[in-house]
């Protein structure tokens, strides 16, 4: 990992994904792009980091962690890059006789062919299956090299969604949400007695009665200042 | 030391018409989170320069004939409001906005890594709310802050600055005086912590010795603005 | 202006709060979100204003030019009025020439002031039938997120009422205050869920139906209205929105009186 002068993907670790790392931990230190992180034989790469030159150089802005010889960055904000096997919240945002074209939130859609939908369509009457505007909770079946993906709703728990409200919030965020162990969002389920669905790319679905979907709602937002703060050496 | 046309902008003992020495930069500051709505945004005062830059994306690229198989594309726009300039500007196309939407673009992509994002776009706007001179390397420090902001991976940040020369006398950040009645303009864009360029123009006249000047100018205000860069994006939102 | 997917789920959601008479950021029926005037903010305007409402954002700047009268109108100067929300704004705002959208936002602006009244073009002619000034008022979008009808015409009316005309510049006598006599205050009602909710953000004028602009001078007197979008209204709900206003417009006048004085 030694003396790469271009930036490219395949020069980067094997943790270095666009869309950020999924867990997040505490950091003491801030950084920008193209900040010095020290010598590279000493650390690999991690989320955010290259290698240049022999030197670990910051690519993101936000806090740096090094954690068992690895240096990466929480960063500030993230975009959602699929990955096969996400659960992700998509919208049907059109359609042809036999597929569905989803926005998932990502840089690209997504297709939904019909052999892949939640039932059988006569040909024609797709959108009495799916139509434009509906939510549905679908899982990520393949990435293409170049980014397009085919999503399913072949799956347990996997349907479209007729109720409730969905709020968005970025990836990298989504350890905060869950918490270790899954046990934030499980006091968040108890306490506002509401389904709570976190898909990988950053939509919340909240489905229970009017109130606790707004306590739900309340929780998340509290959730996001936080981090916010905690971005900036702040107590989270 | 002598006037040109009928403005004197260095009085006899090297001051400048801002109060200013001639290897000093105007001062500034920078602020991100500006537009709430975008991805990653900043404003940048320089001066009486006031600009104001937005990040969108990475997002679908359309039209499809403007999407890249291999990589993002950055779709830049230079823009300066109807206000910011002592005359009014009419909206609408503009030669000299189009150059500098394409130059900055060029610019940015140098250190952007795009090749993550394939065939995506990334909206980038800046808009000069407020003109004084050096709107171009205000545009680009506050946009590379902006993609900063965004979390759009970047090798480094691009610093922009323009020194130039008045009288015959070389000057480190030209000011609206300096740029209308100087002799040169010398707008660069440095790679802070590596010191190479990713932007290069030049209008006007200077001697080999004198563009060294300029040159090594630019470099020391890089520095400069630099820390004002890095302090604004660890600072954060208000 | 790219026309958004409007989501079935948001539709619902929005109609399911509205059942119960809320909002979904909590905010009444009629309240609304937080309101920042700041004016003199721009250096090169002659007059400037800057509208914060929630996270949306604008700026409104007065240049001025010196025009020929109109031949049918010799002893008057005029009075222009332009929005651009530039993509700067929001993901939905493309690039390209001004969209319809933002056309109407800068005439719908336009009738507000110009009907009121507030500015007296016969006061802005320098020289009958040879010179009179142009005011010209640029809206500036920097951040989307609802109501630009409101923010617009809000930074609108405070930028004219703090501009000062740069005759000295122009070699036209002295530099004076433009004369602005009246305050109209534009006040828009955004129908969510089935019933008008005040200063709707974006999330709420995206699962929305149609909306309803009333500029209101001094005196209570209507300037101007625009009905939008998709959608149908009786003639009860428009009473009620229309007394609404007449208590709202009267606090934003306050505010800008408050912003003008304290200059």
């Amino acid at each position: 990992m030694k003396g790469w002068l271009v930036a490219r993907p395949d020069n980067m670790s094997g943790d270095n994904r666009a869309d950020g790392p999924r867990r997040s931990q505490q950091a003491p230190l801030l950084v920008a792009p193209g900040d010095d992180l020290g010598d590279s034989g000493e650390f690999d790469a991690g989320h955010g980091v290259l290698v240049m030159d022999g030197r670990l150089r910051a690519l993101k802005q936000g806090r740096m962690n090094n954690r068992d010889g690895t240096v990466s960055i929480e960063p500030r904000r993230t975009a959602y890059v699929p990955r096969p096997s996400d659960l992700v919240i998509g919208y049907i945002e059109g359609c042809t006789s036999n597929i569905w074209f989803i926005d998932i939130g990502a840089p690209f859609n997504a297709i939904l062919p019909m052999s892949l939908g939640p039932s059988k369509a006569e040909f024609g009457g797709i959108r009495k299956v799916l139509d434009i505007g509906d939510a549905i909770l679908c899982r990520v079946q393949e990435v293409e090299e170049n980014h397009s993906s085919v999503v399913t709703m072949k799956g347990m728990g996997l349907r479209a969604i007729r109720s409730g409200s969905v709020e968005e919030i970025d990836p990298h965020l989504l350890g905060r949400l869950i918490g270790r162990g899954g046990n934030n969002l499980r006091q968040l389920k108890e306490e506002t007695e509401c389904r709570v669905i976190a898909g990988d790319n950053g939509r919340v679905w909240i489905d229970g009665d009017l109130g606790g979907i707004i306590e739900a709602r309340n929780k998340l937002n509290d959730l996001l200042e936080k981090a916010k703060v905690a971005e900036y050496g702040g107590v989270a | 030391m002598g006037g040109y046309g009928d403005v004197q902008c260095i009085d006899e003992n090297g001051i400048r018409l801002d109060g200013r020495k001639i290897d000093e930069v105007r001062p500034m500051s920078i602020e991100v989170g500006v537009v709430p709505v975008a991805d990653g945004s900043a404003r940048m005062t320089w001066g009486l320069n006031d600009v104001i830059a937005a990040v969108y994306g990475p997002m679908e690229a359309h039209p499809r004939k403007i999407q890249r198989q291999d990589r993002a594309v950055l779709d830049v726009r230079y823009n300066m409001a109807p206000f910011s300039t002592t005359d009014r500007i009419r909206p609408g196309f503009n030669r000299r906005s189009r150059e500098i939407s394409k130059v900055t673009a060029e610019a940015l992509e140098s250190v952007v890594l795009t090749e993550l994002y394939p065939r995506s776009k990334i909206r980038v706007e800046i808009e000069i709310i407020c003109a004084e001179a050096g709107t171009r390397c205000a545009g680009i420090t506050a946009a590379s802050v902006a993609l900063a902001h965004a979390g759009i991976p970047m090798t480094d940040l691009v610093v922009s600055v323009a020194s130039g020369k008045v009288h015959d006398i070389v000057v480190c950040d030209l000011n609206k005086e300096e740029d209308n009645y100087g002799e040169a303009d010398l707008p660069m864009g440095i790679l802070p912590n590596s010191g190479e360029l990713v932007f290069l123009q030049m209008d006007g006249d200077l001697s080999p010795d004198q563009f060294q000047e300029a040159w090594d100018y630019n470099m020391e205000a890089a520095k400069v603005v630099h820390k004002h860069m890095v302090e604004a994006l660890k600072r954060g939102e208000a | 202006m790219a026309i958004p997917l409007v989501p079935k789920l948001l539709r619902a959601h929005l109609a399911e709060l509205a059942a119960e008479d809320m909002r979904h950021d909590g905010r009444g029926r009629f309240e609304s979100r937080d309101v920042e005037l700041e004016i003199d903010c721009l250096t090169r305007a002659e007059g400037s204003a800057r509208v914060r409402m929630g996270d949306t954002i604008v700026f409104a700047g007065v240049k001025f030019q010196i025009m020929t009268p109109y031949p049918d109108r010799p002893n008057q100067g005029g009075l222009m009025c332009s929005a651009e929300v530039r993509p700067v704004a929001g993901r939905q705002w493309e690039p390209g020439p001004p969209s319809p959208q933002s056309i109407e936002l800068g005439r719908v602006v336009d009738r507000g002031i110009r009907e009121s009244g507030c500015i007296n073009t016969e006061d802005l002619c320098i020289i009958p039938g040879e010179k009179a000034w142009q005011v010209i008022l640029d809206l500036f979008a920097v951040s989307d997120d609802g109501n630009l009808f409101d923010a617009f015409a809000l930074a609108a009316i405070a930028a004219l009422k703090s501009a000062t005309i740069p005759a000295e510049r122009f070699e036209a006598g002295e530099d004076m205050p433009l004369e602005v006599s009246k305050t109209p205050i534009m006040c828009s009602y955004h129908k969510v869920g089935g019933r008008f909710v005040y200063d709707a953000d974006r999330r709420e004028e995206l699962g929305g139906d149609e909306r309803i602009h009333i500029t209101l001078g001094d005196d209570d007197h209507v300037h101007s209205l625009q009905k939008g979008l998709k959608g149908i209204f009786t003639a009860a709900e428009f009473a009620e929105i229309m007394n609404e206003a007449r208590s709202r417009c009267a606090e934003l006048r306050d505010l800008v009186d408050k912003a003008i004085e304290g200059e």
